[in-house]
């Protein structure tokens, strides 16, 4: 789809920006179908069918950088952004370490990206797939008597990146995407929760049938939880939680975090600061993954970057100025405006979620949290949470209104279990894992 | 910024061709952006990023049902396209009969919010100054600040609103912001500090406002947090900071009251219009009409003016935020609350600025009346959850309260808590309400908005504080 015309563009607007004065340039243009919808009840709620385009682009005088995102498409649109970018890339200081990466080959391999069944789904199959969801949640527990509505989205996206240093390279990739947020009265409160399943193939997906009974499953846990006690205790992250934590060890692994400072793993490569099944890599090239992609947003190929082994810090995570600050070499990281996941995770362990409850004597299986707290200069990790507690091995009462909080290194070398439940939904991911202690806050203890 | 994209004929055939598979209600949103923002690092300007969209999206409503589809191509040829995609949604539900939409001429909104005046961002070399200046300020007066990163965001944001009742509006929104973080160490301990300002204003805001007295702030809280102490974990008396505090208005209760889930029956306050849902010391108000306020604009994105809406008064709840749709669905009128990220969303209810009025107590008498506790005076942000009421928030600065007396700062807290037992715990409300610095932008269903919080210093008799030392 397009994807020649979208070379075309990129590479024009490099040749814009350099007749016009700039010394490096870079331009990225992304062509997106996208199509949304949601139901609740019987009723299709929300029908959202756009193609999208963009431009965004990096300029560099002299050293001195600027940057240009927006709508522009014909010469005439890129020649004014590009003209105003340029007059204020003038009062960027100079930068030694700023500008393109060094020139570098695009591989060709295929990542396998592109499913042509999204591409070519009817617009009924995709609204089947909603409405589905919603009969589900109402059919899987008759607590459930609301709905915050069920939501499909799926997207055709087209890349194409050119730069002054002769590179050009396009793909294409696939996305696609369904939750349901089921609701069920519990006394003057109502019980939400929200889960979906995301994946580049639609082979890929959850069920509708899967994600409805697993977003009942987590809405009706919660039915008449207590505040549990403030103490110290065993916390097992479920899947989707333990991926939350693993967003935090990524912000602290960001070059650009640690250049400046707001990591608490700054100056700290080759210590072990995790336990030893703490594993964690940024991998690109996985096939069929929803983070894999041929090169980064710079035109850096994708690679394998091992960020943890057996808990000792091997790498930060890089793009080619970060790099260049900080004497390494770029692992393929750019994003659109810094650096960001390609797939970051924890790799799994052997047993499963149930065999590692069961070998818990006392803890709480944590299923949701609220908030972002965390300090990255510091490393202090500290949530609202909800979850269930365990007691001799086995799922106990449900608990809410409490948070849990300890600092990342304390965390990272107290991991004593990972499971074995991975899934590479999202550009960050993790298996389910259990850390030794940590500090709960909920009502006071008795005194 | 120079010619209206949109004619109010063109606007005409395209909503008529919107309304024409039996839609209810259709509406154009026409968005030009412009948005630069330079950053600081190490000294030095690190970037000039500039931002431009132009697009528009066109909405056909049917029952409770919205069909969208937006196009960043602005011509006649390409709206009636987006027109005939959105309208998809009342071919699907098969209601309603084909009409015909009825368009005034464009009016232009009058500055009373807001200098509607200025056509183009501020000048490069203005907003530069202004950053050095920051930086100078934020490290001159203390050796031990070691990192200061700074930020400066102007945009301009017009907008043309075309809906088939009859409304075809224009507007120019500005939004500046100054913001600063700054990080102190000594040793192998750090603290860190931020604070920013700015609204619906230019450039000029930050005469009176100046960056050395913003710099300065992010530089004394980083100072303070270098010497905090980790929190305790328990439950506390609580005070929560004028200004600021209002985080936990937005977070506890502005949400569950937003129109679009009150009309699903998934708010805690479902339902509740006239019933108690907190102490009687608790009014909140939400107004997307004072002037220069983050959250103000002279009408919303649907083209409804914004104004002022009692939320809750003495503890009793009055009113709901609406936008058109949900208004309509439960028999209510839009309170101008309808509000979207850009041409390519959805509108949904939210918040504008959202407000305490003050009380009677003092902020001495009320520390001396905590035998043990904490003073949260600033938030870096929180969320919430909608059916059950929980939220949490984390706290930018804070003290610990002993035998009535402001005690060492505690740092990386979170303070967690439901929000109507929270508010049915209010004992005391300060006679020191105030708008917090103007930087929060609220995040809704991948849509992020600005807006405004206020409070006086609010206490409430218990809240959990999740940190990592004993009490």
């Amino acid at each position: 789809m397009r994807e020649a015309e979208a070379r075309e563009r990129a590479q024009r607007a490099v040749d814009i920006a350099m007749t016009m004065g700039a010394s490096e340039a870079e331009a990225r243009i992304v062509l997106a179908r996208r199509f949304n919808a949601a139901a609740r009840g019987e009723r299709v709620t929300q029908l959202d069918f756009s193609e999208g385009r963009s431009l965004s682009m990096r300029l560099f005088i002299e050293q001195r950088k600027a940057t240009l995102v927006g709508t522009h498409w014909t010469d005439d649109e890129i020649r004014s952004g590009v003209a105003t970018a340029l007059e204020q890339a003038r009062f960027a200081g100079v930068d030694r370490f700023a500008g393109l990466p060094d020139p570098q080959s695009v591989p060709s391999r295929d990542l396998d990206l592109y499913d042509r069944k999204i591409e070519e789904r009817l617009d009924e199959e995709r609204l089947d797939d909603v409405r589905s969801v919603e009969r589900s949640i109402r059919e899987a527990d008759r607590r459930i008597d609301n709905s915050n509505g069920s939501h499909y989205s799926d997207a055709c996206v087209t890349l194409a990146l050119a730069n002054s240093s002769g590179m050009v390279g396009s793909y294409r990739g696939t996305q696609v995407g369904i939750s349901a947020s089921p609701v069920a009265s519990d006394g003057a409160y109502k019980r939400t929760a929200h889960y979906g399943s995301a994946a580049r193939f639609l082979s890929h997906l959850d069920t509708p049938d899967a994600i409805a009974r697993e977003a009942v499953r987590r809405t009706v846990a919660f039915y008449r939880a207590t505040k549990p006690k403030t103490q110290t205790t065993t916390i097992l992250f479920d899947r989707e939680v333990a991926a939350s934590v693993l967003d935090d060890i990524f912000s602290a692994c960001n070059a650009a975090n640690v250049a400046i400072g707001n990591s608490w793993l700054a100056g700290r490569t080759g210590e072990r600061i995790g336990s030893d099944l703490v594993d964690i890599l940024d991998d690109g090239t996985i096939p069929g993954a929803l983070g894999s992609s041929p090169f980064d947003a710079e035109g850096t190929p994708s690679q394998r970057t091992p960020v943890f082994e057996r808990g000792v810090l091997r790498s930060f995570l890089f793009d080619a100025y970060y790099a260049r600050r900080l004497g390494a070499k770029s692992t393929g990281n750019a994003v659109a405006g810094g650096i960001g996941p390609n797939t970051f995770f924890l790799a799994p362990g052997s047993a499963s979620l149930e065999e590692l409850i069961a070998s818990t004597k006392q803890g709480i299986l944590v299923l949701e949290t609220i908030g972002f707290a965390t300090e990255h200069a510091s490393g202090l990790y500290s949530r609202g949470a909800r979850g269930i507690a365990i007691c001799n091995g086995e799922l106990a009462e449900p608990i809410e209104e409490f948070t849990i909080a300890a600092p990342f290194p304390e965390m990272l070398a107290g991991i004593d279990a990972v499971a074995n439940d991975l899934k590479f939904d999202g550009s960050i991911a993790s298996p389910s894992f259990r850390v030794a202690e940590m500090q709960v806050s909920g009502s006071s203890s008795a005194p | 910024m120079t010619d209206d994209p949109l004619t109010a004929q063109s606007a005409q055939r395209v909503l008529d061709r919107a309304l024409r598979d039996g839609g209810l209600f259709a509406d154009i949103f026409c968005e030009r952006r412009s948005n630069v923002r330079m950053t600081l690092q190490e000294g030095a300007i690190h970037e000039a990023a500039l931002s431009q969209t132009f697009g528009a999206g066109v909405r056909v409503v049917v029952g409770e049902s919205a069909g969208y589809a937006y196009t960043e191509e602005i011509s006649e040829e390409r709206l009636l396209e987006a027109a005939s995609r959105a309208a998809a949604i009342a071919r699907l539900t098969a209601e309603g009969s084909s009409r015909s939409a009825q368009l005034g001429s464009l009016e232009r909104a009058r500055d009373r919010l807001y200098d509607r005046s200025r056509v183009e961002n501020a000048a490069p070399r203005e907003l530069a100054a202004l950053l050095e200046r920051t930086e100078s300020a934020a490290r001159a007066g203390d050796s031990k600040i070691v990192d200061v990163n700074a930020h400066i965001v102007d945009e301009l944001q017009e907008l043309w609103i075309a809906r088939s009742d009859g409304f075809f509006r224009y507007d120019r929104r500005p939004l500046v912001t100054l913001g600063v973080q700054c990080i102190a160490r000594r040793g192998k301990e750090r603290g860190t500090g931020y604070c920013a300002d700015g609204g619906r204003t230019a450039v000029a805001f930050f005469e009176s406002m100046t960056p050395e007295q913003i710099a300065g702030e992010s530089a004394r809280i980083a100072l303070v947090n270098l010497d905090a102490r980790p929190a305790p974990a328990g439950e506390f008396e609580t005070l929560l900071g004028a200004g600021g505090g209002g985080v936990l208005l937005h977070e506890a209760v502005g949400h569950g009251l937003e129109g679009d889930f009150n009309r699903r029956g998934v708010s805690l306050y479902s339902g509740r219009i006239g019933e108690r849902v907190a102490s009687e010391l608790v009014t909140i108000y939400d107004d997307g009409d004072i002037p220069e306020e983050r959250g103000s604009t002279s009408f919303d994105d649907e083209g409804t003016p914004c104004g002022h809406t009692v939320l809750v008064e003495g503890g009793i709840l009055r009113g709901y935020l609406h936008d058109e749709l949900n208004a309509r669905l439960m028999g209510m009128r839009s309170t101008g609350n309808g509000r979207r990220q850009s041409f390519r969303h959805l509108p949904q209810p939210r918040m504008c600025n959202t407000y305490m009025p003050p009380g009677d107590a003092d902020l001495e008498e009320m520390i001396a009346s905590v035998e043990n506790g904490i003073y949260a005076k600033s938030f870096a942000g929180g969320q919430v959850d909608i059916g059950k009421g929980d939220f949490v928030f984390m706290i930018a600065e804070g003290y610990r309260i002993e035998h009535g007396r402001l005690g060492a700062a505690v740092k990386n807290a979170t303070i967690v808590g439901n929000g109507p037992d929270a508010m049915t715990k209010v004992t005391a409300v300060g006679n020191d309400a105030r708008f917090a610095r103007r930087h929060y932008t609220c995040g809704k269903g991948g849509q992020h908005v600005p807006v405004g919080v206020g409070m006086p210093t609010v206490k409430i008799s218990a809240m959990s504080l999740g940190g990592t030392a004993s009490a």
